[in-house]
């Protein structure tokens, strides 16, 4: 079979469109693991949070009032929860922590069903994106279009404070070697707790720019959150390298897959996460050698 | 019995061992010294396999072993001591010996057979405990021997794997002068066929027990040869003994 | 390395009483519920064998039980393979599986270690939910119980079965034990304990690890078979990640590396569910929280708070009291 110019270009868009919600959700996860070591299971719950969060504010106030309420809103569970738990499960092993994580991800769906009901919420997209734009042939969505636009702009944000601004610096020293960077003056404590709240922000409007794709349910959490595992494992944990490469190498594979080898596609991923642990046990660009 | 040749090995830019050559009759007693940080425990990680050199090469009872893991030179006859205890603390003095002694048995592996209660294992390690005079500890567990006991079944453990060579980093670190005394006499139990490379910092035991000396600065092998040409060589007291008495 | 307690044999002692108990007077509602505790208890001890004494905290333990279950429907369903062949095929295929994954990680560690897992489960998960040979998303039927009808025993009665899979349990829990207490058990806590020292040693230590990896395979297998047996349904959900999430909160609500805890946890796991799921929907809530107070409290679970609090007392009192008993013989319990 063979596919002309446009069907790349269409299946390129959609790959990119899934690779910036990706990496909207990975960056949060993976910058929190690599600065504290905490590995946040529950992070997908916080992205159906998010969701949840705009799918009902946008229904009286609107899309642009929700993308903005939604965030703030996941930032606010994402303090009670470092000042509940996170802050206090710090020093222990991985595997207590995917624990507590695990009873949090338990804790959460069934917090979002009390509150919104097990039925599928949905949120329009906002009038001024419902349309299709003309883009090299293909008439594609312009919501979609607008989720890259929005997580390429994020990427180049996060690029930028880390690389030029003294919280970025800060950053990157405590991924580096914490201890050292507390003995150079850092409040890691404080610093953390940023990172945590600004990853936690992250998620939530990761959910709330996909609600309007997909029907807003408890499970959406539990979904996402191997695709976005697979990413930060892929990429290696604690590294904006990692998740770009990740988030993109996921999108890519799972678009592509989907269409070229269908019955293939589903099991491509994973053997691929497979293969890159075995061949780099730590990820493709890990934060540390 | 053991040798390496022109072994170099660095962090960055830093040289950590240079082109060192060494080698080690059968039986012999090498013991090597050195200030702090002149490359004497990465000398051994590259001996028994635990980081790789950047060049040079590792020759076991001439066999060239440099390309092979730390397994399969410990299998091959070399085992090591450390310098900081790595025992089993949960386990028995005589479960830790009979952990090392089952390895080259074949039981380490084995479904259908209890290692403990094998009859070479058991008499590895009685021969073992009494080496290193572990005998009235064999029931005790780990943590509730004294560190200096520790320091013995460290040894112990490294001897259970019935090795050709045994390298010891700083056997008596952190234990008083008379165990450092008692410690002579350990040495004096071991066979003598037994190679023994070791790291020691106290000098009247080194000199004590070596056959031949090593002394290495800045990963470079400054000396080499008998204790008597060293506790008269001027650059040994230049680099090591001034360093030494200082502290 | 694992030790017997007077503790552990008097817990042991009480949950197979209970466990004979439930199966010989309880109604097909209680049957059922004993037959999914004791597979749930094939799961977990597969787990904690290599979680708890071999340090591989593996998130494809529920994936292996599926691939035992897929493997036995693909031998005996499609293949129309005697039920006791097709279980011996179907162990096997699961056991090497398991080796392979545990070879091909065992160079992995910490959160590695349990990504690399999940990444396998999840790639066998997905494998069957997309593959028409095993009915996909919707599942497959028609799988036949062993038949034991030559020994006059019906295992289509479901007070039967609940006995055979209790009798399967005893037996696994054996194994395991024997496991542990073989030199390759011996070897398995060193490396658990230090890895590197072990090397030292000569131990190849990734062999270890994949070949009790592998024997975890077998119980996962046994799990599985007799899961497939057990609805004679299977469909990929047996197969997904939270399967094997749920296993190991069960492993450490119980009592990690204690062999007896987690048995106690899938009881109490399942009867909760079951239990809270009639009070109400929001089982989940509660399991969370109390995941979450056991994990943070930083006991070893229910049964290892329990050892650590009443272990000594209690071996105190058992021991005096085989004493008193017995007062002509020189006591062996150590």
């Amino acid at each position: 079979m063979t596919h002309d110019l446009s069907f790349w270009t269409l299946q390129t868009l959609n790959a990119l469109q899934l690779s910036m919600l990706l990496f909207l959700l990975s960056i949060g996860l993976t910058v929190i693991f690599g600065l504290m070591h905490f590995v946040n299971l529950a992070h997908g719950a916080l992205y159906a949070l998010g969701a949840y969060i705009a799918a009902s504010v946008a229904a009286t106030a609107g899309f642009w009032v929700a993308i903005v309420v939604a965030p703030i809103g996941v930032a606010l569970v994402g303090v009670v929860l470092y000042g509940g738990l996170i802050q206090r499960m710090r020093k222990s092993g991985p595997m207590a922590q995917v624990l507590v994580t695990f009873g949090l991800i338990f804790a959460l769906l069934d917090l979002t069903r009390i509150f919104w009901g097990d039925l599928a919420l949905a949120m329009a997209t906002p009038p001024a994106l419902s349309g299709q734009v003309d883009l090299l042939g293909v008439s594609y969505p312009a919501y979609r279009l607008f989720i890259i636009a929005l997580g390429a702009a994020i990427l180049a944000a996060l690029a930028l404070a880390l690389s030029r601004t003294q919280v970025g610096a800060m950053i990157r020293a405590g991924v580096d070697n914490d201890a050292m960077a507390a003995c150079l003056g850092i409040n890691v404590e404080r610093l953390f707790f940023v990172v945590f709240c600004v990853g936690c922000a992250l998620a939530g409007l990761a959910g709330a720019v996909a609600a309007p794709l997909l029907s807003v349910t408890p499970g959406m959490g539990l979904q996402i959150l191997i695709p976005t595992l697979i990413v930060i494992v892929i990429g290696g944990l604690g590294s904006l390298k990692g998740a770009i490469a990740g988030s993109l190498i996921y999108g890519f594979v799972q678009t592509f897959g989907a269409v070229l080898a269908p019955q293939l596609a589903s099991v491509l991923i994973y053997a691929l996460l497979a293969a890159v642990l075995v061949i780099k046990p730590v990820g493709l660009f890990p934060a540390k050698g | 019995m053991l040798e390496t040749r022109s072994l170099t090995k660095s962090f960055g830019a830093v040289h950590v061992t240079r082109a060192v050559s060494l080698k080690l009759e059968r039986g012999e007693r090498r013991v090597i010294l050195g200030p702090n940080g002149a490359g004497k425990t990465t000398l051994f990680n590259l001996l028994v396999g635990e980081l790789t050199p950047d060049s040079g090469s590792v020759h076991l009872a001439g066999e060239d072993v440099t390309a092979l893991t730390v397994p399969r030179r410990a299998r091959r006859g070399l085992s090591r001591s450390y310098q900081k205890n790595t025992l089993f603390d949960g386990l028995t003095v005589e479960e830790n010996l009979a952990l090392a002694a089952a390895v080259n048995t074949g039981h380490a592996t084995r479904l259908w057979s209890d290692s403990l209660s094998r009859p070479e294992i058991r008499e590895t390690l009685a021969e073992v405990a009494h080496q290193v005079n572990l005998m009235p500890y064999l029931h005790a567990r780990v943590s509730e021997i004294s560190y200096g006991v520790r320091r013995q079944l460290e040894v112990g453990v490294a001897l259970a794997t019935r090795p050709l060579v045994l390298l010891m980093d700083e056997p008596t670190s952190g234990v008083g002068p008379e165990m450092s005394k008692g410690f002579h006499e350990l040495l004096n139990n071991l066979p003598r066929d037994l190679t023994l490379l070791i790291i020691e910092h106290d000098m009247d035991l080194a000199f004590d027990v070596a056959d031949t000396i090593t002394v290495l600065n800045y990963g470079e092998v400054v000396f080499d040869g008998l204790p008597d040409a060293a506790r008269g060589s001027k650059l040994l007291k230049d680099i090591y003994l001034g360093s030494w008495e200082d502290a | 390395m694992f030790r017997h307690t007077p503790l552990r044999y008097a817990v042991l002692a009480i949950l197979a009483i209970a466990a004979l108990m439930q199966a010989f007077t309880a109604g097909y509602f209680g049957l059922e519920i004993l037959i999914e505790i004791l597979i749930l208890c094939l799961l977990v001890l597969a787990l904690d064998l290599v979680a708890g004494f071999g340090g591989m905290v593996s998130l494809c333990h529920g994936a292996l039980m599926g691939v035992g279950a897929y493997a036995f429907v693909a031998l005996n369903a499609l293949a129309g393979l005697d039920p006791w062949l097709a279980a011996l095929g179907a162990v096997a295929i699961t056991a090497a599986v398991a080796w392979v994954i545990g070879a091909v990680c065992a160079r992995s560690h910490g959160i590695y270690f349990i990504m690399a897992t999940l990444a396998f489960g999840q790639m066998g998960y997905s494998y069957v939910f997309s593959a028409p040979l095993f009915g996909g998303d919707d599942g497959i039927g028609g799988i036949d119980r062993f038949d034991l009808t030559a020994l006059g025993i019906d295992l289509s009665d479901s007070r039967t079965f609940a006995l055979f899979c209790l009798a399967v349990l005893a037996a696994a829990y054996l194994f395991t034990v024997a496991i542990l207490r073989s030199g390759l058990g011996r070897s398995l806590a060193g490396v658990m304990h230090n890895e590197k020292r072990m090397k030292a040693l000569g131990l190849i230590t990734w062999r270890v690890k994949a070949d009790v990896f592998g024997l975890s395979g077998v119980i996962a297998g046994v799990a599985g078979v007799l899961a497939a047996q057990h609805i004679q349904f299977i469909s990929p959900g047996l197969m997904n990640w939270t399967v094997s999430g749920e296993a190991l909160v069960v492993v450490i609500l119980g009592g990690l590396g204690t062999l007896v805890g987690p048995l106690v946890g899938a009881a109490a796991f399942v009867v909760m569910k079951h239990q809270l799921g009639e009070i109400t929907t929001y089982w989940h809530l509660i399991v969370g929280v109390i995941l979450i107070a056991v994990v943070m409290s930083r006991a070893n679970g229910i049964f290892g708070w329990v050892e650590a609090r009443w272990g000594a007392r209690i071996e105190r009192r058992l021991s005096d009291a085989t004493r008193a008993s017995t007062p002509k013989e020189v006591s062996t319990d150590a």
